[in-house]
């Protein structure tokens, strides 16, 4: 039990952090690769929770993709930094304060009683949990149809991208 | 877990690495010459037998000299750079399995360090992230030369990715696991070269292009940008870089000869010298390859990765797919 | 090789509403469209960590399903989403959310 509660705790210790970093840095470059920090750290949640495949997956996708995406953009418009997070502006007192009455209600929900077994130690799950094979077995059975039609969002989603990135001749 | 597994796990890691980190001088010494010998001359002779020391006199040199970071340069991500290469090639190597398993004390221990059940994914998942020490590292630097030479480098990197990874998919349907050990048992007959020589094909070209070298290595050539991604370092960081890319190269070695060459199986020798065989004869090939070819330009490297390797490799899927399913 | 008894679902579900929240202070608080589309990353992660906990809990592989397909909707948002942004950048030359504001009333 010592050694699930301790890559528990480092691994949320280092989500929670980057977390912060990424909005509270000034610096596009550096929320960026605190981003990175909180997807690796999910990743290592996603093991513990036996999801090897989609583990693999986020670092696959989400960092190895996706951030380097938004690194690519940022390093060609060359943004700068912003003016620092905490100033004026009632908008972001608001904001704030929204963000606790969210948080609060979250806690709410999920300290409720009626989440089943909340507190006690999950069921053990068959071997073959999260793998490769098991992912396939309801994918492509139960869930084709999605499948199918997030292929096509894939598609349009690219074709949109090229378009609106597209420098206009003339 | 108990502490025999963790004892036995700790060796096995300090074996690799230490492989890892003495075969990088190793490779650069066969690299001078070999590429020395084809070019008409010797290489290294004078340092130690056969020129053997001058990769270890080139790291004491670099260990002395002066470790500049530019002024207007973001330190920290400069210095974080090279070590996200360098880490990112090192945790690869620990799903690569390197012989079958030996017999010691009554325990039978599989050499490898891990056996994850997604183990290629994890191969290509962390090779991914080395795209990050690159980028980066010419971006960190804030200077034009390096930037746009880390900006075409790592777009070459994750162009060639894809390839990459669809050639390999066409083993795992053949094969049925994404395991690499259990890739490499299943290679006892026959290996997955012979029904797969496009798709191992392809793997080579794009793993060519994944590390950076000769003919995909344009983005650090020296008459081109400077020296790409890594002109403002010095020294050790360097010196971290050029670890990286070497291990980088040993590890992408390791999965080709493991997904196609038949891993540790082979005749009459012991499976870890075969191993060793074949990852010595993979690397040889990169020498050679970078002695004989000329280099491409950029938009041809770019037009070749989506416009042919891609599409022959969707091709190569889906002609073992129909095969497999018939 | 992780050993058997586990962490409780609770703790997952406190931390996925942890995340979401800095998420949602990134969204309303920080004026860079780029910091934004990080936060808005950064929800939908804590949204995933929450499915792949439950989908734990109840022995199910629907999670699973629901988390892949959170991560190719998101792969499409953020292409088509920087498009945008790289688009507006090259007319205004700003990436301030504040300064975006023709349409306003």
């Amino acid at each position: 039990m010592l050694i699930p509660a301790l890559l528990f705790a480092m691994f949320a210790g280092i989500a929670i952090g980057c977390s912060l970093g990424v909005i509270f840095h000034r610096n596009p470059v550096h929320c960026a690769l605190m981003l990175v920090g909180v997807l690796l750290s999910v990743s290592g949640l996603f093991i513990l929770l036996n999801a090897s495949f989609l583990a693999a997956l986020q670092v696959l996708v989400y960092a190895g993709a996706i951030m380097v995406l938004f690194l690519f953009v940022l390093m060609l418009l060359n943004l700068k930094g912003e003016s620092p997070l905490l100033t004026r502006g009632a908008a972001k007192g608001f904001g704030i304060l929204f963000a606790i009455v969210v948080f609060v209600e979250l806690l709410w929900t999920v300290l409720s009683p009626q989440l089943e077994g909340g507190m006690a130690t999950p069921p053990t799950v068959p071997t073959g949990f999260g793998s490769p094979a098991a992912i396939g077995r309801v994918l492509y059975t139960v869930w084709l149809y999605p499948f199918e039609i997030t292929s096509i969002l894939l598609l349009i989603a690219v074709i949109g991208a090229v378009v609106l990135a597209k420098r206009k001749f003339g | 877990m108990d502490t025999a597994f963790l004892i036995e796990s700790a060796i096995k890691v300090h074996i690799v690495l230490g492989f890892v980190l003495l075969g990088v001088p190793l490779i650069v010494w066969m690299e001078r010459k070999v590429l020395g010998h084809m070019q008409d001359r010797i290489g290294p002779e004078r340092v130690g037998p056969f020129g053997l020391l001058q990769t270890i006199a080139d790291g004491i040199k670099l260990f002395m000299k002066e470790d500049l970071v530019p002024a207007q340069a973001d330190k920290a991500v400069f210095i974080l750079a090279p070590a996200i290469t360098v880490v990112t090639a090192l945790i690869a190597t620990t799903v690569i399995p390197w012989g079958d398993t030996v017999t010691l004390f009554g325990r039978t221990i599989p050499l490898h360090i891990a056996d994850v059940n997604v183990a290629l994914l994890f191969v290509l998942a962390t090779t991914s992230m080395g795209v990050f020490g690159v980028v980066l590292g010419g971006w960190a630097s804030n200077s034009k030369y390096p930037l746009l030479g880390g900006l075409r480098s790592s777009a070459q990197m994750i162009s060639y990715e894809l390839a990459q990874g669809i050639s390999l998919v066409s083993v795992v349907l053949l094969a049925g696991t994404l395991s690499l050990t259990q890739i490499a048992r299943q290679q006892a007959h026959m290996w997955y070269v012979v029904p797969q020589f496009f798709g191992f094909a392809i793997y080579v070209i794009s793993a060519i292009a994944e590390t950076n070298r000769a003919p995909f290595d344009l983005p650090e050539a020296e008459t081109e940008l400077v020296a790409g991604f890594h002109t403002e370092y010095s020294s050790m960081k360097w010196a971290f870089y050029f670890l990286g890319e070497y291990a980088n190269m040993m590890v992408v070695s390791g999965v080709a000869i493991t997904v196609f060459l038949g891993g540790w199986n082979g005749p009459v020798l012991p499976p870890v010298v075969w191993f060793l065989i074949k990852l010595t004869a993979f690397l040889f090939f990169f020498i050679w390859l970078r002695a004989t070819f000329p280099r491409l330009r950029y938009d041809q490297l770019m037009a070749f990765g989506w416009k042919v390797l891609l599409p022959a490799s969707i091709l190569n899927l889906v002609l073992t797919a129909i095969v497999v399913v018939l | 090789m992780i050993p058997a008894p586990t962490i409780p679902l609770v703790y997952y579900q406190i931390l996925a509403a942890i995340l979401f929240t800095i998420g949602v202070v990134g969204v309303l608080v920080r004026r860079s469209a780029l910091i934004i589309f990080m936060s808005i990353e950064l929800m939908l992660n804590a949204v995933n960590l929450s499915f792949v906990a439950f989908s734990r809990q109840h022995d199910s592989m629907d999670g699973h399903i629901f988390v892949f397909f959170v991560m190719a909707v998101a792969a499409a948002e953020v292409a088509v989403g920087l498009a945008i942004l790289v688009a507006i950048f090259r007319n205004r030359d700003t990436a301030n959310v504040d300064d975006v504001r023709l349409l306003r009333g």
